[in-house]
């Protein structure tokens, strides 16, 4: 399907939403119409809940305050400034504005580097209760816990309202959902499933969440502006965790992370409950509680997915489903004059000097030095504990270590977070395999492009280009044929590549690769090692390797740095450490130096783990 | 002067007995427990059941741990056991739960605000200072509360095996604890505090049905500041109960409501290990 035949029929279907919504009117009573204007904005304040814990990750029991910032702009502005249209204007302008700027503070808190999911829950959850209680204090400016009411507004009528409430609601689910599944609004997905991969990737995760949020937050400032214009009543249960739990349940029982489940889920729920929260309020209240309960618990996806499901599966039944490709993305080489890599700056490629790295009172590194220019391809070994995958840390965060500093390409990293040092050249592969596991591969090297190639907010690229070395070892390893495959379905050597290449696809200047070989097999190995040999010659790249595998080490290194217990113990050519009788000692403590290789004639030198 | 930190000590009891429950729940099982509110309520109407049946008020005490157990004991066993891999969502669910013993107790006991008898009427004068006896009372059932845990968790062999399963669960299972075990137990007994603590706010304030909400927000505050720790429990309901107390007194009792809250995610900003050493 083209781009453009996949938009218009999204647009399509919103067309039709529309149409309904103006039929509306027509076909219902006047109680149903009244309460469903209600109904229809709540939905569109769920679905940011939506955007922000299904896709992004965020559970947020808060956005009832941002609707409540857009309800009491108008009220405060109609009540103490009169209505015009003038005033209108600016109480929308105070609702989003305020909104926002609430919005931005909760993220600053909630957001920054190294928050934890938990706790930004926890920020969202304190924010509805600070509002109440702000609300409740604020006297006859607020209203205190009556609220306002009795203002002037808009002079539409029921029917116009529900058209307004309706439109705005289709609105923005069809931007959202346009959004969701255009290239851009994948990378939600890829940071809630690997955060910290996505930094390694050089994004910038926590402005990522701040920015979504803010939308978030004007969307339901927006909502909640037009719901004060029709009620004429604002309360402060509209800032509520009462309020804000509500929404939470309503995405859920719809289904998070499918945009028009929450709608739904919203909009039936709220509908229903003004019907029968009359007759049976405590029993109705139970019976949502009891279903909420059961679909966390046994169908966490929520109920739009089993409804939609049902009928597919009745249908794979009868005729066996054909597997549809996903849509293919075609790979080209990127021209080596437009590789936006770091300019190299003045000496050597990589250069760390008296780094120390304490965990409380134990030294995992200690006085660490060391130089590497472009093309070098340097092996540090050392046993287990020798502090080797925290020096590799310490050179792609700059907050890892406790003294020292650290230079790529001649810019001094600082205490710059990952992606920062991303932007100076630093590529890293983690010792496991770390990949978006529910992305295609192709999928995963395109979020490892956004860097670079500024991806749509509105459609998907049919076209990926990759530069050389990226493109040498998906050829290499054959995971060029693999492009539509799930990450997850690949086997532990092509994840291995699959990262590899993604990390070359970020342009690095220098490589740390932490075992790259570990659980491959002999062929993985070789086809590995000669990719790197050639990337360090050719491509001019710094690599810096860990390894245990000596043979593998003497095959591909230009130069290996022995670790031992923190500190440097030798720097040398592969020969002068092969043959080093302290690197002997080292591996087998000194009293024991070469047993291990007279009693197990092994055809590897595999050091020990 | 007296009369204010009495008021910061026994605040910070109330708040101490409250929380305990909690933080033993999300120490062992790195899940929090939303339920702890509705289990509070439940307790409070244990106690005003116990005392409208014209036993002893202190009665109630034991009666509100059994309530809070069996039903804990349920909870583990259907809803949170199956959500031990997301923990986001067994916030979720047990909030869920939540509504559903609220509404429950409605539906029994109906909307109403009701009262019970409290055990310790009157005033005791200490320091030259009248203060409430019952306040008194609560600050020495916290520090029975804390030492007889804290016995628990360092004196028998559960609490070292609770004591495993906190440090490395996986670890403690491949040594042969029964970790769904120790889990079971530890919810159960959390459960059972939150309704002791239900039992024991209820001369403090009124019975109804969404009593324990209020409570439920300034105890998971205090509990993630304090990490695993019954210590820094401790410590931080002393340095925040008393932040409130003073907030209250000298600002205003609306902000004085926020106060753990908001300074609880301050410093857990600040320091995201917060009061734990680590």
């Amino acid at each position: 399907m083209t781009e453009a035949r996949r938009l218009s029929l999204i647009l399509a279907v919103s067309l039709l939403a529309l149409a309904a919504i103006f039929a509306g009117p027509t076909v219902l009573d006047t109680y149903s119409v009244n309460v469903l204007t209600r109904s229809l904005l709540y939905a569109a304040v769920a679905l940011t809940v939506d955007l922000l814990w299904g896709f992004l990750g965020i559970l947020t029991f808060g956005q009832s305050v941002f609707f409540a910032c857009g309800a009491y702009a108008a009220g405060l502005v109609f009540t103490h400034m009169d209505f015009s249209t003038s005033n209108a204007f600016l109480a929308l302008g105070l609702g989003v504005g305020g909104a926002l700027l609430v919005a931005a503070i909760v993220g600053w808190l909630a957001f920054w580097h190294g928050a934890s999911a938990l706790y930004a829950s926890v920020i969202t959850l304190v924010l509805p209760i600070v509002a109440t209680q702000l609300l409740y204090s604020g006297g006859t400016f607020t209203g205190s816990s009556s609220g306002l009411s009795g203002f002037m507004s808009f002079d539409l009528s029921m029917e116009a309202w529900f058209w307004l409430s309706g439109s705005f609601l289709v609105g923005v689910t069809t931007l959202a959902y346009i959004f969701v599944k255009s290239d851009a609004g994948r990378l939600l997905v890829a940071v809630r499933e690997n955060e910290q991969r996505c930094k390694y990737l050089g994004l910038d995760t926590s402005r990522l969440k701040i920015l979504v949020y803010l939308a978030c937050a004007a969307i339901a400032a927006i909502a909640g502006y037009i719901y004060a214009g029709y009620a004429m009543v604002v309360a402060p249960e509209l800032a509520g965790f009462v309020f804000g739990t509500e929404l939470v349940i309503w995405t859920a029982l719809g289904g998070r992370g499918t945009l028009l489940g929450p709608v739904f889920g919203a909009l039936i729920v709220d509908y229903e409950s003004a019907q029968l929260a009359g007759d049976y309020p405590f029993v109705w209240q139970l019976i949502i509680g009891t279903l909420f309960v059961l679909v966390i618990v046994a169908f966490p996806r929520g109920l739009l997915p089993v409804v939609f499901d049902l009928p597919r599966k009745l249908l794979g039944l009868i005729r066996p489903r054909v597997a549809t490709p996903a849509a293919s993305v075609t790979l080209s080489t990127l021209d080596p004059a437009d590789t936006q890599g770091v300019e190299p700056g003045e000496g050597a490629a990589l250069s760390v000097a008296g780094v120390v790295k304490r965990f409380g009172s134990l030294t995992v590194l200690e006085g660490i030095d060391f130089e590497a220019r472009a093309g070098e391809l340097v092996s540090l070994v050392g046993p287990n504990g020798a502090g080797k995958t925290t020096l590799m840390r310490c050179i792609a965060d700059g907050a890892e270590r406790t003294a020292g500093s650290i230079a790529v390409n001649g810019y001094d990293i600082g205490r710059k977070p990952p992606e920062a040092c991303v932007a100076l050249g630093v590529g890293r592969k983690f010792q496991m395999a770390n990949v978006f596991e529910t992305l295609t591969v192709a999928q995963c090297l395109q979020i490892a492009r956004v860097r670079h190639a500024r991806p749509s907010l509105w459609c998907r690229a049919q076209e990926l280009k990759l530069p050389e070395a990226a493109m040498h070892v998906l050829a290499t390893t054959g995971l060029d044929k693999q492009l539509s495959t799930p990450a997850h379905l690949l086997s532990h050597g092509m994840k291995q590549a699959l990262e590899l290449s993604m990390v070359l696809a970020l342009e690095p200047r220098v490589l740390l690769l932490d075992e790259p070989t570990a659980g491959l097999t002999k062929t993985e190995r070789m086809q590995i090692g000669a990719i790197l040999i050639d990337l360090a010659k050719k491509q001019g790249l710094c690599v810096l390797l860990v390894e245990h595998d000596l043979d593998f080490v003497r095959e591909i290194s230009s130069r290996v740095i022995v670790l031992h217990q923190g500190r440097i113990v030798l720097d040398g050519s592969v020969e002068e450490v092969v043959a080093s009788e302290l690197v002997k000692q080292v591996y087998a403590g000194s009293g024991h130096a070469g047993i291990d290789h007279e009693t197990a004639p092994s055809p590897r030198t595999e050091l020990p783990a | 002067m007296i009369g204010q930190t009495l008021d910061i000590v026994t605040t910070a009891a109330i708040l101490y007995a409250v929380a305990t429950g909690l933080l033993l729940v999300f120490g062992v099982m790195k899940i929090i427990n939303f339920a702890h509110g509705g289990l509070m309520t439940l307790g409070g109407y244990a106690a005003l059941l116990t005392t409208q049946a014209g036993l002893n008020p202190w009665l109630a005490i034991p009666a509100a741990a059994l309530f809070g157990g069996v039903v804990g004991m349920a909870i583990e066993r259907f809803v949170v056991r199956p959500l031990y891999n997301r923990p986001l969502d067994a916030i979720l669910a047990t909030w869920g739960l939540s509504i559903i013993i609220g509404q429950l107790i409605t539906i029994a006991f109906g909307r109403g605000v009701q009262f019970a008898e409290s055990p310790l009427n009157g005033t005791l004068d200490l320091f030259g200072e009248s203060y409430s006896a019952y306040r008194l009372a609560l600050v020495g059932i916290a520090a029975v509360l804390g030492i007889a845990l804290t016995a628990l968790l360092q004196g028998t062999r559960l609490g070292l095996e609770t004591r495993a399963v906190i440090m490395n669960e996986d670890l403690a299972r491949g040594l042969g604890i029964n970790s769904g075990l120790v889990r079971f137990l530890t919810f159960t007994l959390g459960s059972a505090l939150a309704g002791v603590a239900g039992a024991l706010i209820t001369p403090l304030s009124s019975v109804d049905p969404s009593m324990g909400v209020p409570w439920l927000v300034n105890a998971f505050m205090l509990v993630l500041v304090s990490g695993a720790s019954l210590v820094s429990l401790l410590f931080a309901c002393l340095v925040l109960g008393g932040a409130q107390v003073l907030v209250a007194t000298h600002f205003s009792p609306v902000l004085g409501g926020l106060t753990i809250a908001v300074l609880a995610a301050i410093i857990l900003r600040i320091r995201p290990q917060g009061f734990a050493r680590d």
